[in-house]
């Protein structure tokens, strides 16, 4: 497997009115292509942190962050726009489409911005997560788990290198959940996507091929599953 | 509890300072503009009656008019009408007295004036004023006028209107004719005269520039010695009447003539039993104090309308604004009443804030209201150039414009609060309160457009109810600025472009009747064109509901190819040799009449009844007027000519020479000017109102469009999470703002119409027509304006998308 990112000696500090706080601290570790990453840690402990730095959302303070042997940009919002434009995929924990246009034009929007509008694809898309039959419906008139499978669908759309995803299972109940993960799973399986997603949910460790843990900003273990990795 | 909860409140209502300011800002201004436009209504009301009152400070305008500008009578022929008069009233069942009887000069004449660009030739008009007049006597209010009236033989009184024009001063020696004589008087005084307020020749309403038309109040002793008359020699009988009895508005559909009707009657009797001529005239037919008197009653009623306009437009603004403002405390509610917080407990706080902010912002419109009121009033007296004295804001202006801004405010923040406690907790904590179900039908509309282009319409438009206020706030901000804008591009289109394209003369040479033939003399010698034309206002006809008009009559040799070609819009131009004299009527008094084209009526001319066919209409005059052939109206009047018209070759100048054989010079350029400078001053009496137009307009284009970025802080952050660039997200604003612009400024030009049509009808009237055409200048001008405000609010999008917190919005997001 070839590796796709390297963060080493990642640092992030904040500045608060009680003294710095670090919410990473010299983290260091490589994804390697086809990964499936769950991030677990307790609140407050880096992770969202960690995965917004992943996305180029934030800037770390220190260290270095190469993706596909690339400096990622920092301090510079449209260069770090253009970053997530090109090669992040995002899933909410509260799926946030978009009310005013239909399941369908949610994902279509996301390739035209990305300057890679494909209706076809995007009907693919909704194939592969189930749902052919809802393409002209409003997310306000499907349940939560199906715009789950839509947010995942559409953060796919544009071909990304890497998904990533927040709690994206916290707003499902444990059966809409599971569902969910298989589709992503199968999703990222299908269209070769690297995989990180921040949990609590010590039940999601199932669909992950690797596992690393955090608390106080460092990473506490790193695990590779290997019964997953044969699939 | 409640103390904390209200301070709660306090805090994070502060949390959205910008909007919490433009509400405070928008309920001072709906106070401010209610306070200035109430107490401006209010003392404009009074603004005439201390210069026209009855009393040692007034200047007692008087009652009826006697004149006969043809002749004049010798003292003994008006002290003899004077006691017929009289001796008419005590036998008759009047029962008001008739104060004063008085005859007067009043006579169109030149200033001689110089200045640095040589001597100038200046139209003129002399009273002759005895010292101790009842009536018409010069106005000089202390504290806004210089000197005295004029007493002795060589002194002179100038209307204040022309003096700084004229650079005049007290003392200054002024040389002034009339007719064939000339003479020098001594400035003793700068007043004002009721008659003179709008210091426009006779037969117009239009005032030349200022310093182009000159009036002067000189005593009778010194008309005597200008004109060479014996003292006493009148052309005009000025009657004072104890009180002042009802005479007809000309602009009302009510007939309110019948007291001074029966005065009038005894007039004409005292007139046939002296065998005088003359014409009998109230201050509804006197041109200058009824269009004045309509002019101000126009600016009072139109305060009326932009006042609502505006507390409309802050109202709309006020309601739209503290509602999100509320609104955006929906969460807080519920997480409060998910802790128990009775609902009761949380309303106080609900109740109060917008007590407090509203009583700011009605505390500063109440401070500032009168500076505002006062800035109007002076304006409008330097416009009008008579002062305003007496100025006070009653209490009930005060009382009403703050209770109506406190109850627009107390139920726009109390009534979303209201509904904000009483939804489920849950639903809000969840978000499930706003999850909505997006429209089919738009869905159809602009499914086969671009993604991003379908979601900005969608965008716009998916606060209907909202974005219709908006519209209907920039509507009502345009009716303001455009109204006003159309009106006088109508205005100036109509007058100015008829006196430019359709007239071709230089100067217009006023003469004494039948006194054309040194005029001509000098025409011939200067190898200039000249037209004779008549020109009177002596025509007068009884309409459907019974009212005098009075109109003027204009006898003219050429209709077309003249140096004063009229526009025939219906039928064709009066010829020669008819059985019945064939006149020519302008649109306006044909539609106030209701006359056709080839019908026949009798009309008054000079008080002799006379039959005549209407072979043809003109196009939209200002001034009410009936054309003849001028060999029709001379003999019909028995006077060649009032004025001739002069077309002057290349390097020929109005010269003393020419101002010493007539009564009167105007030239056409000075009319031009003159007509396009009151046209301006009446666009500037209410170009605060523009302005104030225009300024509501972006604000209230800027509340929706801050509003509009702001709730979708949420999906815009989502969207540049996913990578969306500044630029796409910034073309879809541009989209947005682009389409609510053309939206907002098609309903705009459309409201301007409306608010045009609406003003026009409300100042026309027999006098005064104000056509309303659409000229698509203005339309597009108005349409573009909007746009370019909505789009200019661009930047402020992509300036907030810039410095979106994306970290936060991604917690929010996540929560």
């Amino acid at each position: 497997m070839k590796k796709l990112l390297q963060m080493e000696n990642i640092e992030r500090h904040y500045e608060t009115p009680a003294g710095a706080v670090k919410a990473l601290d010299g983290v260091t570790f490589e994804i390697m292509e086809g990964e499936r990453v769950i991030l677990l840690g307790p609140s407050g402990s880096g992770k969202t942190t960690l995965l917004n730095c992943l996305s180029a959302l934030d800037s770390p303070t220190a260290g270095s962050y190469m993706f596909i042997d690339q400096v990622v940009p920092r301090n510079n919002s449209e260069q770090m726009t253009s970053f997530r434009r090109e090669n992040i995929g995002y899933v909410f924990q509260f799926f946030n489409l978009l009310q005013d246009l239909t399941v369908l034009e949610n994902i279509l929007l996301i390739q035209e911005l990305a300057g890679k509008k494909d209706p076809q694809r995007a009907k693919e898309l909704l194939k592969l997560v189930g749902l052919e039959a809802e393409i002209d419906r409003f997310p306000g008139e499907i349940s939560g788990g199906q715009q789950q499978r839509v947010a995942i669908a559409r953060s796919i759309a544009k071909h990304p290198t890497l998904l990533l995803g927040d709690e994206l299972t916290g707003n499902l109940d444990t059966e809409t959940s599971n569902k969910v993960m298989e589709v992503l799973v199968s999703a990222c399986k299908q269209e070769k996507i690297t995989s990180v997603f921040v949990t609590h949910d010590e039940g999601l460790v199932r669909y992950a091929t690797r596992v690393i843990r955090i608390d106080s900003g460092k990473i506490v273990s790193d695990k590779s599953l290997d019964n997953d990795l044969k699939e | 509890m409640s103390a904390l909860l209200n301070i709660r409140l306090a805090r994070s209502l502060w949390r959205s300072k910008i909007r919490l300011f433009a509400v405070v800002l928008m309920v001072f201004v709906g106070v401010f503009a209610g306070i200035t436009f109430g107490g401006y209504s209010h003392n404009l009301g009074g603004m005439y009656d201390t210069m026209q009152a009855d009393d040692n400070k007034g200047a007692n305008l008087a009652d009826l008019w006697v004149d006969n500008r043809s002749t004049t009578w010798s003292p003994d022929q008006v002290n003899t009408f004077c006691d017929a008069l009289e001796l008419a009233w005590i036998s008759s069942t009047v029962k008001t007295s008739l104060d004063s009887c008085e005859g007067r000069t009043i006579t169109q004449g030149t200033m001689f004036h110089s200045n640095d660009n040589g001597q100038q030739i200046i139209n003129s008009l002399w009273h002759g004023i005895p010292a101790d007049a009842n009536a018409d006597r010069v106005w000089l209010p202390s504290g806004n006028s210089e000197g005295r009236t004029a007493v002795a033989a060589n002194e002179i009184v100038f209307d204040a209107h022309v003096i700084d024009a004229l650079n005049l001063s007290l003392g200054d020696i002024v040389t002034i004719g009339a007719g064939n004589a000339t003479a020098d008087f001594t400035l003793v005084g700068i007043g004002y005269h009721p008659l003179h307020v709008l210091m426009a020749p006779e037969g117009t309403v239009f005032p030349p520039e200022s310093g182009q038309y000159v009036v002067g109040y000189l005593s009778d002793t010194g008309m005597a010695h200008l004109t060479g008359n014996v003292l006493g020699t009148s052309n005009t009988i000025v009657l004072d009447i104890e009180g002042t009895p009802s005479y007809d508005f000309p602009n009302t559909q009510e007939y309110e003539g019948e007291e001074i009707d029966a005065i009038k009657e005894l007039i004409h009797i005292s007139l046939n039993s002296t065998e005088l001529d003359a014409r009998v005239r109230d201050r509804g037919q006197n041109e200058p104090v009824e269009v004045m008197r309509q002019d101000l009653e126009g600016t009072k009623r139109t305060t009326i309308p932009f006042t609502m306009m505006i507390a409309s437009i802050a109202a709309i603004t006020i309601v739209l604004s503290l509602q999100r403002l509320v609104q955006s405390q929906a969460k807080e509610i519920a997480v409060l009443r998910t802790l128990g917080v009775k609902r009761s407990s949380l309303m106080i706080g609900y109740i109060a804030s917008p007590i407090v902010i509203g009583g700011i912002g009605c505390a500063l419109g109440a401070l500032f209201g009168p500076y505002g009121m006062n800035w109007m009033l002076d304006f409008y007296q330097t416009l009008v150039g008579v002062p305003i004295i007496i100025r006070t804001i009653p209490i009930s202006v005060f009382l009403t414009v703050i209770s109506s801004t406190m109850l627009i405010v107390f139920l726009s923040g109390a009534f979303p609060a209201w509904k904000a406690s009483r939804l489920d907790p849950l639903l809000v904590l969840s978000g499930k309160n706003e999850m909505r179900v997006g429209s089919n039908l738009l869905r159809r509309l602009t499914s086969w457009m671009p993604t991003t282009l379908g979601l900005s319409i969608r965008s716009s438009v998916r606060k209907p109810v909202r974005l219709t206020m908006t519209f209907v706030a920039v509507g009502i901000s345009l009716m303001l600025f455009g109204s006003i804008q159309m009106m006088s591009a109508g205005l100036q289109e109509t007058f100015v472009g008829s006196l430019e394209d359709d007239q071709t003369w230089d100067a217009q040479v006023y003469i004494m009747p039948d006194a054309e033939g040194p005029v001509l003399d000098w025409a011939d010698s200067n190898s200039a064109y000249y037209e004779m034309i008549i020109e009177m206002p002596l025509g007068s006809v009884t309409d459907s509901e019974d009212i005098d008009r009075i109109f003027t009559l204009v006898g003219l040799d050429l209709f077309k190819n003249g140096m004063r070609s009229i526009s025939v819009v219906e039928g064709e131009v009066p010829t020669a040799n008819e059985l019945l004299i064939q006149v020519m009527m302008d649109e306006g008094s044909m539609k106030f009449l209701g006359w056709n084209v080839g019908e026949k009526h009798t009309v008054s001319i000079n008080g002799v009844q006379q039959d005549v066919e209407i072979v043809g209409t003109s196009n939209a005059e200002l001034a009410r007027t009936m054309y003849f052939l001028r060999g029709d109206l001379s003999e019909i009047l028995g006077v060649n000519a009032t004025s001739i018209y002069l077309q002057l070759p290349e390097g020929i100048e109005v010269d003393s020479a020419l101002g010493e054989v007539s009564t009167g010079v105007v030239k056409r350029q000075n009319l031009l000017d003159g007509i396009n400078s009151l046209l301006d001053q009446q666009t500037k009496i209410f170009q605060a109102m523009m302005y104030l137009g225009l300024l509501f307009t972006i604000v209230v284009m800027f509340n929706t469009m801050i509003m509009n970025v702001a709730e979708r802080d949420l999906e815009l952050a989502t969207l540049r999470v996913l990578g969306a660039s500044t630029r796409s997200l910034g073309l879809m604003l541009l989209f947005e703002n682009l389409l609510i612009g053309i939206i907002g400024g098609i309903i705009g030009v459309l409201f301007a119409y409306g608010g045009a049509v609406g003003l026009a009808a409300s100042f026309s009237s027999w006098q005064f027509i104000v056509p309303v055409t659409i000229i698509p200048s203005v339309a597009w001008q108005l349409m573009f304006g909007v746009i370019l405000i909505a789009v200019a609010m661009t930047p402020f999008g992509v300036w907030r998308l810039r410095h979106m917190d994306l970290i936060e919005k991604v917690k929010d997001i996540s929560q």
